[in-house]
């Protein structure tokens, strides 16, 4: 019996044109990275020597972590500091991009406006946290109002993106009907629109103190806003304090991890408030 | 005086659509009236159009003597306040409690400000627990409405729209998304409403036997066309035939019947 067995090898991948160009570049970065170890200048640092160290700093930054140039009550206070930054930018942020998000929502403003609100939200979201930051230095100088403004404004980008989305799920017929029974756009929105997406503004709020509170911690070294990033800049770069280091790093893990869980719960008892 | 009067309402979708053609007819006070015809008749436009949630192209409805299609601002709400409107889909604010949302019928008496906030006088608040209790809902006043049944919030929308005190009530497909005995009690209570009070009722219908059973006065539509329009006794076979259209061979209803019993 005759068989159609190909002569040669059996290829199982197919020759096709992604491969070749995703093996094509796999090669070239293979080369660069053996290129690159290569020539790599170690300054005659021993590189199992330099592993060793390195986790020895981790093992002091974690384990041997104690405070010598702040007190306790000064590392609370300027933990306060980074928060109240997170926190106030955050406030200020949702309260703007409320009513922005009003306008940029299709069920609720005119399509024109939509588009040019959520044209400028797009723009504002491209550049990052740290460039607003810098680019309100200018005017307002290094320091804590500079960052305020700069986190403010990206703030409300990203908030006026999930908040009209929020809006925009929102059951057409609702708003139909309070229209219907003569109520107008200022009444439509505060008792149809806030109380059906309360939990899930209040939801995204919360992941943007999040992001916020790290931004925050990021500034107070790079824009000089003050509060523990500040310190912690200070710590490993003045000082070279990684004993110190670790308190830092340990605060800022705490209390995250309660910011975390204050978020939950929360979102458990304004999820369930209305049952009773 | 009627009470409802259209003159020649037409209203186009761009170009090429004609969602209701030259529509004319007048509801006198205290009528039972039911618009029945195939799903994109022009049935839920027609009766957007009484309320101005949709302008019409042309043509001229008048309510209590008043133009509507001129109506701006201040006196559109008011004109608002005077029809209740009650949705296939309820269109209930879930998250919010049934005393809640009965009480959002009464926004267009309201200004911005107390509208806002939900501040509604113990009077508007007595009369809301009243209408509820009339209803049959006074134990669940306090409930979330996504926790009620269909037929539940179909009720606490009847009760929205009463609360209106209302001259007229539009409703839009009131039954199409309840069980039989749900929707058996939904349709006695509008008809009771209707005898009671006195309050004229626009209904759109699909269901052909619902429609004839409760109504004093159909409204055949079709392609945006009055069909017919008189009393249910005198609608014979043929015109609902005609109302339906090339569906009229799958009609389930049979009149027949009705004459037999």
């Amino acid at each position: 019996m005759e068989t159609t067995l190909p002569s040669g090898r059996i290829r199982v991948r197919p020759r096709s044109h992604a491969n070749t160009v995703l093996q094509a570049t796999l090669i070239v970065l293979a080369l660069l990275t053996v290129y690159g170890l290569i020539t790599i200048d170690t300054r005659n640092i021993n590189v199992v020597t330099a592993f060793g160290d390195m986790l020895n700093n981790f093992r002091v930054v974690l384990f041997e972590a104690r405070l010598k140039n702040l007190s306790w009550l000064d590392l609370f206070r300027e933990l306060m500091i980074t928060v109240a930054l997170g926190l106030l930018t955050t406030v200020f942020g949702a309260i703007i991009a409320f009513f922005l998000a009003l306008l940029a929502a299709q069920n609720l403003a005119p399509r024109r406006v939509n588009d040019a609100v959520k044209v400028v939200m797009a723009f504002i979201r491209a550049v990052p946290t740290v460039l607003w930051v810098l680019f309100f230095a200018v005017t307002a100088g290094l320091g804590s109002v500079a960052a305020v403004i700069g986190m403010t404004f990206h703030s409300v980008g990203y908030l006026v993106k999930a908040y009209a989305e929020t809006f925009e799920e929102l059951d057409a017929g609702v708003l139909e009907a309070l229209r219907a029974s003569g109520g107008n756009w200022w009444q439509t929105v505060f008792q149809a629109v806030v109380p059906s997406s309360a939990s899930a503004l209040l939801s995204w709020t919360f992941v943007r103190f999040e992001i916020n509170f790290s931004v925050a911690i990021a500034m107070g070294a790079t824009a000089g806003a003050g509060g523990i990033g500040f310190d912690m800049f200070m710590a490993s770069a003045f000082y070279l304090d990684l004993r110190e280091l670790g308190i830092f790093t340990y605060a800022v893990l705490i209390f995250a991890i309660l910011l975390e869980w204050g978020a939950t719960r929360l979102k458990e008892t304004v999820g369930v408030k209305r049952q009773a | 005086m009627s009470l409802l009067e259209l003159d020649q309402v037409t209203k186009r979708y761009g170009a090429e659509t004609l969602a209701l053609d030259s529509i004319t007819f007048s509801v006198q006070p205290g009528e039972f009236v039911a618009i029945i015809g195939p799903s994109g008749a022009g049935k839920s436009t027609l009766l957007r159009s009484i309320n101005r949630l949709i302008d019409i192209t042309s043509g001229d409805i008048r309510f209590d003597g008043v133009s509507v299609p001129q109506l701006r601002g201040q006196a559109l709400r008011h004109h608002r306040t005077q029809i209740g409107m009650i949705f296939q889909h309820y269109n209930l604010v879930n998250r919010l409690s049934v005393i809640e949302n009965v009480l959002h019928g009464r926004l267009g008496y309201k200004n911005t400000l107390q509208g806002m906030l939900g501040l509604y006088s113990e009077q508007e608040k007595r009369e809301a627990v009243r209408i509820l209790e009339t209803l049959g809902l006074s134990e669940q006043m306090y409930k979330r409405c996504d926790q009620l049944s269909g037929g539940q919030k179909q009720r606490v929308g009847i009760a929205r729209a009463l609360v209106q005190q209302p001259k007229m009530l539009l409703c839009d497909e009131p039954i199409a998304s309840l069980d039989p005995s749900s929707a058996k009690v939904i349709m006695d209570t509008l008809q009771e409403i209707n005898r009671s009070t006195g309050i004229t009722v626009l209904v759109n219908l699909h269901q052909v036997d619902v429609a004839l059973h409760y109504a004093e006065r159909i409204i055949g539509v079709n392609r945006g066309r009055v069909i017919y329009d008189g009393p249910p006794h005198a609608l014979s076979n043929a015109q609902i035939y005609q109302i339906y259209g090339s569906e009229a061979g799958e009609l389930i209803l049979d009149l027949k019947e009705r004459y037999a019993a």
